[in-house]
């Protein structure tokens, strides 16, 4: 077996321009495996900060239920903001700052069309403080407590064809499904990284919201900044514990809980899609190279049978011969993805430059730059697979080279 | 008993729906350390006819014995193993493994049969292609030889492991005359102190001259059979 493998790495120099074109192709598969796997790691790493800095916080306190039911945005499921949740939440170890904010569906009108919308009353100072927006603004500011004025997304505006001094008139029903309507003057205009911000929502102060609906001193939740996003789980466990033993029906979900990160279900069908692409482009470059070595070593091939070789070894010096080209492929693979991720980290990836393309209007919660992320492990995944693939795809074609009748492969009939 | 023996041993190929008669019956024996040439015209059966003795093939019907075993009820890797351990073949392409050396060329022979230590192998590698007059050439690959050289590698290849049947088909064909006969006589060196059986399949009245039995074959049928007790070497 010693001599068939020193054998079939010799084989590995015999053609050397097929052996480097075929491990190239591996190797351009595996770089752009690891391209996207960078960026999607750093799209990954952006989009927690997006949507943790611009619409989850790091914890989120609602009643039991609400969770389950948000997409409606009901308004018979609130919480009561007293001064005892408020003292409890902020009694937290790491805690920042919390916002008892008031999530309501309503119908945006400017006087001559309309747009379904989602309401979210807040208080101003709390709303800066729980959210990194106040350098989202890209027109006029924050309002005012106590001020008859909203905030949008600039995107909103433009759809709706507002701008700052604007009026608009929110359409909502109460909790007792009487309608009811918001007449408020535009404040400010945002434009964040977070698509559901720049176009679906509308900020106002929450007493505003509060008498609109009719939930006096209530609220859809208490979102909560940490100093560390590190600590929301077991903070949320904590804090839902202790809300618990103090028989209150209350629910805490952190950041990593919420559904706002169901694009990284798309992200990982991404890659899955990629490493099938890899399969298939290596396998067909490890079969096809299989396949006309085997046919340039016919004679070869009769000669090992007639010296007593069986078609299992034949096979093994086939298949250890694509796995070497696998290998091959794989390191260079791996030098290539390593600059590569190192030029993204560094230097990163502008679409919006690039293409003109922001990433935020095709849902993805991104704005700027994105950074590489380095991702050990998909290295090591993406060489193995490599390797297995040239291992397993060689195996057929080299039982097909090594099941040929031996008097034909020597005669080369 | 016979190292060989043949018993009505026919072969027929199929092309479409034909059926075309290889061998039509042989009835041979071959004792241990004949030097015995085949020929007769292109076509006869005389490769088919080593095919089946060297268990690259197997006849339509008949019995081969070979070494006190019927081949015919081989499997496929007991037959390869009986090629592995008891013959050696020469074919007349060398076919030889191009990225390997002339010593890697035969120490695969050797490494195969897994019976010798690293230093018996180099030892035995290097005593057979000294004796086939390649001594100094151990590091060359076959592109570096020329074709005398190369089918001096070869039969080293089939010789080293000291087989009890050599098969050789043409082993000359692409050999001018003075290395033709080096290589006979290396092969007839090898017959005598080994006592090692060998087969010629051959249309070069230079190995005839060589053999001391002579098999004629016509039409897939043995038409001749002569022995002579002195031959060119003996001479």
């Amino acid at each position: 077996m010693l001599f068939l493998t020193k054998l079939a790495f010799k084989n590995l120099v015999r053609h050397r321009n097929r052996t480097i074109f075929t491990s190239i192709i591996i190797a351009m598969a595996i770089v752009i495996y690891i391209f996207f796997d960078s960026l999607i790691g750093g799209m990954t790493e952006l989009s927690y900060e997006t949507i943790i800095d611009y619409e989850s916080g790091h914890l989120q306190v609602m009643a039991e239920g609400y969770w389950e039911e948000e997409d409606e945005l009901p308004l018979d499921n609130l919480i009561t903001v007293d001064e005892g949740l408020l003292a409890e939440v902020k009694n937290l170890s790491g805690y920042k700052a919390s916002l008892a904010e008031l999530s309501f569906s309503a119908l945006l009108s400017n006087g001559i069309d309309d747009l379904p919308v989602i309401g979210k009353g807040i208080i101003p100072e709390d709303f800066l403080a729980v959210f990194n927006l106040d350098k989202q603004f890209v027109e006029g500011d924050i309002f005012r407590q106590g001020e008859y004025k909203a905030v949008l997304g600039k995107r909103l505006a433009e759809l709706m064809d507002l701008g700052i001094g604007d009026y608009i008139t929110l359409l909502v029903k109460d909790r007792n499904n009487s309608f009811n309507t918001i007449d408020v003057e535009i404040a400010g205009l945002l434009h964040t990284g977070n698509p559901n911000v720049n176009q679906n929502i509308v900020y106002l102060p929450l007493e505003l919201a509060r008498q609109a609906l009719d939930v006096e001193g209530q609220a859809s939740k208490i979102i909560i900044r940490l100093e560390d996003k590190g600590q929301a789980a077991r903070v949320a466990e904590e804090l839902e514990l202790d809300l618990k033993n103090k028989n209150s029906r209350l629910a805490v979900y952190s950041w990593e809980d919420l559904e706002a990160f169901s694009f990284l279900g798309a992200a990982e069908m991404e890659k899955k899609v990629i490493l099938t692409i890899i399969l298939v482009i290596a396998a067909i470059a490890i079969i096809n190279t299989v396949i006309l070595a085997a046919l340039e070593r016919m004679e070869e091939i009769g000669m090992m049978k007639a010296l007593g070789l069986q078609n299992r070894e034949i096979v093994y010096t086939f298949v250890l011969e694509s796995t070497g080209i696998g290998i091959i492929g794989g390191i260079i693979g791996i030098i290539l993805g390593l600059a590569t991720v190192w030029f993204l980290s560094v230097y990163g990836l502008d679409f919006e430059a690039l293409y003109g393309i922001d990433m935020a209007s095709f849902g993805l919660p991104v704005l700027g730059k994105i950074y590489a992320v380095w991702n050990p492990i998909a290295f090591i995944e993406v060489f193995a697979f490599g390797v297995l693939v040239s291992l397993l795809a060689s195996i057929l074609p080299a039982y097909w080279a090594a099941d040929k009748d031996p008097v034909e492969s020597i005669y080369h009939h | 008993m016979a190292l060989l023996e043949l018993k009505v041993v026919r072969k027929i190929y199929k092309q479409g729906q034909i059926e075309v008669p290889a061998l039509r019956g042989i009835d041979l024996q071959v004792e241990e350390g004949e030097f015995t040439t085949v020929f007769g015209p292109s076509g006869s059966g005389k490769t088919t006819m080593l095919n089946m003795i060297g268990c690259l093939d197997k006849p339509s019907s008949g019995t081969i014995i070979f070494n006190g075993r019927e081949l015919n009820e081989l499997d496929k890797k007991e037959l390869a193993m009986v090629r592995r351990y008891n013959i050696g073949f020469i074919f007349q392409s060398y076919n030889l493994i191009p990225v390997l050396t002339a010593y890697e060329n035969v120490e695969f022979a050797l490494r195969l049969i897994n019976k010798y230590n690293n230093r018996e192998i180099k030892e035995r590698v290097l005593n057979i292609l000294a004796a086939v007059g390649l001594e100094g050439m151990e590091n060359r690959r076959p592109h570096e030889l020329s074709g005398g050289q190369k089918q001096r590698v070869a039969i080293a290849r089939a010789l080293v492991k000291e087989p009890v049947l050599v098969l050789a088909d043409e082993p000359t064909a692409n050999l001018d005359s003075s290395t033709s006969e080096e290589v006979l006589k290396v092969m007839l060196k090898m017959n005598k102190e080994l006592g090692t059986t060998f087969i010629f399949s051959t249309h070069d009245p230079l190995v005839m001259e060589y053999a001391r039995r002579m098999l004629e074959i016509r039409d897939g049928l043995i038409a001749g059979d002569k022995r002579r007790e002195a031959n060119a070497f003996s001479d």
